[in-house]
């Protein structure tokens, strides 16, 4: 390097912050399988980074965040335990299998180890091996993007996914991106009556909406939800039905058109819906 | 909320027992793919990668979708994780504030035009009273940390880690030579190391 302020040695605080650009960052990784010190300062300085972190304040997420992660993760595939990086050597890699056989299940790949062996040998120090299996995990972005390709991820990260019916799923996912894509997206959290929660996602501009609930008791066969466009000059206008899957989660799309300031109710109407509510509305959700 | 419903075998009774779960515990189990654990881990530390999140992306609704990709991620690489790592909480804070920095790098201009901040944004409450007496000791530890760097170091750190900024950025901001803000940030980090007590 002929630039000293390019040399990894004098990135690590700037990589622990993560400031580097991605040039950077491999120049300082690769470096990192040579010098023991930089790996000492990288680690340390890495978990400062992380105590600054810590000191944010937290935002509780809404629920249907927590929906929509458990819907992905039930329908996306985890990496296989292993695959080493070829820069670690193999007592390193030989106590990290050693370490994530012990923690898995008897079904896990056994890595051919020499047990014996390893450990009280191995020629690293703790916080060397420490550092080095850290940072070799390169990030999944394929992975992810596969995901986000097949709409499994939307803008605002409420798109709740289900196995049994995916053409239907993406399709009302697409729509809640693009409702929440919209320059005036609003959403609004609600308890419901009887347990669970209403999200409802709104475009005035768009005069589109939807609502996601989450741990919502299921019907009986014979009656369905029912959501309703509700104003005050012309009551309520019927917006389609939906059901819960057995998490008492759904995403619907309502049909036909929002109008600026309608509140969204969803009540219990017999099978095959209601032209105008038969019973009162467990949630009410106003978007003025 | 969700319940755990994902697998009602008797694999895992002393998770549903009242003994505490750390989150390395945790997500040694979700790298076996259980779901359960994986809710429980998200119940635990969400709200700090959301708080981080939208702290460097301000936009909720963005922040709420990185989160998906930020938990998407360690679901799917958790199988990779091992206790050499430094810990759970670690690892995802580390990934965490990487994503976020990526998606604001990857839409630079969300940073200085999102006029629908004003809209979207809202001040959620904290969870509950123990993390919140939590987490005011450790921004307390933090803020009297970097009460002792210099003005430089401290905004260098502050624009780099909550900012988001690079460090050619960073060296934009505040008039100085990059060379000197890569100086900054790592003298400034290394004396935080040494106030926070953090060592390896």
């Amino acid at each position: 390097m002929t630039d000293k302020h390019n040399d990894p040695a004098s990135l690590t605080g700037s990589y622990a912050l993560d400031s580097l650009s991605a040039e950077e960052r491999e120049a300082v990784e690769a470096e990192l399988d040579a010098s023991e010190s930089l790996r000492h300062e990288v680690t340390e300085l890495t978990d400062t980074a992380v105590l600054l972190g810590r000191a944010v304040a937290p935002v509780t997420p809404p629920p249907a965040l927590k929906a929509s992660i458990m819907s992905l993760i039930a329908t996306t595939p985890q990496l296989p335990a292993r695959e080493r990086p070829s820069g670690v050597t193999d007592a390193a890699a030989s106590v990290t299998d050693i370490n994530s056989r012990r923690a898995s299940t008897p079904a896990a790949p056994a890595p051919v180890a020499p047990t014996a062996s390893v450990a009280p040998s191995a020629s690293l120090s703790p916080a060397a091996r420490k550092a080095q299996s850290r940072w070799f995990t390169k990030p999944v972005v394929a992975l992810v993007s596969v995901a986000a390709a097949l709409g499994l991820i939307v803008g605002g990260g409420v798109l709740v996914n289900s196995i049994g019916e995916p053409p239907q799923s993406n399709q009302a996912g697409d729509q809640l991106a693009e409702i929440n894509a919209a320059s005036d997206s609003q959403r609004a959290v609600s308890q419901i009556d009887g347990g669970g929660t209403a999200t409802l996602v709104w475009s005035n501009e768009l005069g589109r909406s939807a609502m996601i609930v989450d741990g919502l008791e299921a019907l009986p066969s014979d009656k369905v939800y029912e959501l309703w466009y509700i104003d005050e000059a012309s009551g309520a206008r019927p917006a389609g039905t939906f059901t819960v899957k057995d998490d008492g989660s759904t995403l619907r799309v309502l049909d036909g058109d929002m109008k600026a300031g309608d509140t969204v109710g969803v009540t219990v109407e017999p099978s095959g819906g209601s032209k105008t509510p038969t019973t009162t509305p467990i949630v009410a959700i106003a978007s003025a | 909320m969700l319940k755990l419903v994902t697998r009602e075998t008797d694999d895992h009774q002393d998770f549903e027992s009242d003994a505490p779960v750390t989150q390395d515990q945790l997500l040694s189990r979700v790298a076996q793919g259980d779901q359960a654990a994986f809710a429980a881990l998200y119940d635990q530390i969400a709200p700090r990668v959301l708080g981080l999140v939208r702290r460097l992306l301000r936009d909720h609704a963005q922040s709420e979708e990185v989160t998906q990709e930020i938990f998407l991620e360690i679901w799917q690489t958790a199988t990779r994780y091992d206790s050499n790592k430094g810990g759970a909480s670690t690892w995802i804070m580390t990934m965490a504030h990487r994503r976020a920095v990526d998606r604001v790098r990857a839409s630079q201009a969300s940073r200085d035009r999102d006029t629908r901040i004003g809209i979207r944004d809202y001040d959620a409450d904290y969870d509950n009273v123990s993390e919140t007496v939590q987490t005011k000791i450790e921004h307390e530890r933090v803020e009297k940390a970097m009460q002792r760097l210099t003005e430089l170091q401290r905004q260098a750190v502050s624009l780099a880690y909550y900012g988001g900024y690079s460090h050619s950025e960073v060296a934009t901001l505040l008039s100085v030579p990059i060379g000197t803000v890569k100086t900054r940030l790592r003298d400034g980090m290394i004396r935080l190391r040494d106030e926070l007590g953090v060592a390896s």
